[in-house]
């Protein structure tokens, strides 16, 4: 195999594109101002923040898509050019767009265009289409690996080129939430909120509970499983080398919502996963010992998605994540002592004791997770517990930083 | 006198207020978000007084903002 696939994963914040980095992501998507999926989350870049991102992703060789693909109307075109524009200007590789609008825009000023999963694109004509603008295309994730593999194929067959001159490369979901309507096309939140899903503000109220009333009788239908319409996770470790052998080349993990402990953990599987496909070593012993660690993250119970075809859809059955693990607040970073290698916190919500398993997270620090092995609390000397209100000091390895919080990890 | 406050940053432009009270909203151009015609802003809460009759589709704007920027009181 020629080309090597990419893993792509999702920078909600800068904590998040460190734990993308520390994990071993290939390139980050993330979004800035209000024209993007996740235009709800209260942590989406300003443009102020491209050339920063665009700095810290050259420093560490990765790549850097912008997403663009909401709903666009007449009022948002100025804001889709100046975002477009500054993005390239700052050196973004690439934005990811669905509206025409947007991929006409890109292309006016030579800036690289992926297209969005949000077109839905399920078959190879529309793929000639696209190449018109685009290099890489994300394909519908309702699609089975068959139907995957037969267009990566006719792409190489065809010699079906981008802009750039190179075939057109495929990208596909790998890794996290799947909604029930057709690639995120949805209306529910819309109906029942007002909050529209394509313009990034969905309530997600597909993933509460539901039961089915008789309006005639009035009577109550049980139903077996409750969350009628809540997908579980896509997880696709299981089968990551057939769907390697597709040909796809760009492997998403979603999770611009999530926190930056969930991105590292993911990225961190997934990179070991995909590297040890192309060194031939990929075996279902360390499947298992990738999916305990998937398993310790925000999730819904994982299935193959519509990838291996037989299935139909599988709904989880809790409101929320399935986590084997959960972080709790303690405390955030006040200094550390290079020399001596000490970091030291506050204390501001529960005890922090000797043996505790601890991750530290930050818009520098990204995360860094380690075990407490000795504790100095206040100026009292070494301790076994420090408690709300304490300054406390443990050795670390890495420097930590104000902005920095320190969480422990719990089983659940 | 009824007072409208509109916490703009947050805006995401989805036009929702613009439909159901013109005499008040429009889109701006500018940056996709909605724009409190005639108002103050005041450390990023953008208020302007209205009269009662002008209340009614002010509250439905605010009860339809899929964000919640939008507050009469």
């Amino acid at each position: 195999m020629s080309r090597r696939a990419e893993l792509l994963a999702p920078a909600g914040g800068f904590d998040s594109l460190m734990a993308a980095i520390q994990g071993g992501a290939d390139a980050v998507y993330f979004g800035v101002e209000q024209l993007n999926m996740r235009a709800r989350a209260t942590m989406n870049f300003t443009t102020e923040d491209l050339p920063k991102i665009a700095a810290i992703a050259n420093e560490h060789k990765i790549k850097t898509y912008l997403t663009l693909n909401t709903t666009v109307y007449d009022h948002d075109l100025a804001l889709v050019k100046r975002i477009l524009q500054s993005a390239k200007d700052a050196g973004i590789t690439a934005v990811i767009a669905s509206d025409q609008a947007v991929i006409a825009s890109a292309r006016s000023i030579d800036f690289t265009v992926h297209i969005s999963t949000q077109v839905n694109i399920t078959n190879i004509e529309t793929i000639k289409f696209y190449a018109l603008f685009a290099d890489v295309m994300v394909l519908s994730r309702e699609l089975s690996l068959r139907q995957m593999k037969a267009i990566c194929d006719a792409i190489e067959q065809e010699q079906i080129k981008g802009p750039s001159g190179a075939l057109i490369r495929i990208e596909v979901f790998a890794h996290g939430a799947l909604c029930m309507a057709i690639s995120g096309k949805c209306y529910l939140s819309l109906h029942t909120h007002n909050a529209s899903a394509n313009r990034g503000a969905c309530v997600q109220n597909c993933r509460r509970r539901y039961s089915v009333t008789d309006l005639e009788e009035g009577h109550e239908l049980e139903i077996d499983n409750e969350y009628i319409m809540s997908a579980k996770d896509l997880c696709t470790l299981p089968f990551l080398d057939q769907l390697l052998q597709t040909g796809v080349l760009v492997m998403k993990i979603e999770g611009r919502g999530k926190g930056a402990d969930y991105v590292k953990t993911v990225t961190q599987c997934y990179r070991e996963a995909i590297d040890a496909y192309y060194s031939g070593c990929f075996d279902q012993e360390q499947v298992a010992s990738w999916m305990e660690r998937l398993e310790s993250v925000f999730n819904r119970g994982f299935w193959s998605g519509y990838y291996l075809g037989q299935h139909l859809g599988e709904w989880t059955d809790a409101p929320g994540s399935k986590a084997t693990q959960k972080k709790i607040y303690i405390g955030k970073g006040n200094h550390y002592y290079p020399k001596i290698g000490i970091a030291e916190f506050d204390i501001e919500a529960y005890p922090l004791q000797v043996g505790d398993k601890v991750m530290i997270t930050g818009p520098t620090t990204g995360v860094v997770e380690t075990v407490i092995e000795s504790l100095h609390v206040n100026d009292g000397g070494a301790a076994d517990i420090a408690q709300k209100g304490d300054r406390c000091a443990f050795p670390l390895p890495v420097p930590v930083r104000n902005s920095d919080k320190l969480y422990k990890i719990v089983n659940v | 006198m009824p007072l409208i406050i509109h916490q703009r940053e947050k805006c995401i432009g989805c036009n929702y207020c613009v439909e159901i009270a013109p005499e008040q909203w429009r889109m701006s151009k500018k940056d996709g978000k909605s724009v409190l015609l005639g108002s103050v802003n005041k450390k990023g809460f953008w208020s302007l007084k209205i009269s009662d009759i002008q209340a009614e589709a002010n509250e439905k704007a605010a009860l339809s903002c899929p964000v919640k920027v939008i507050q009469v009181r």
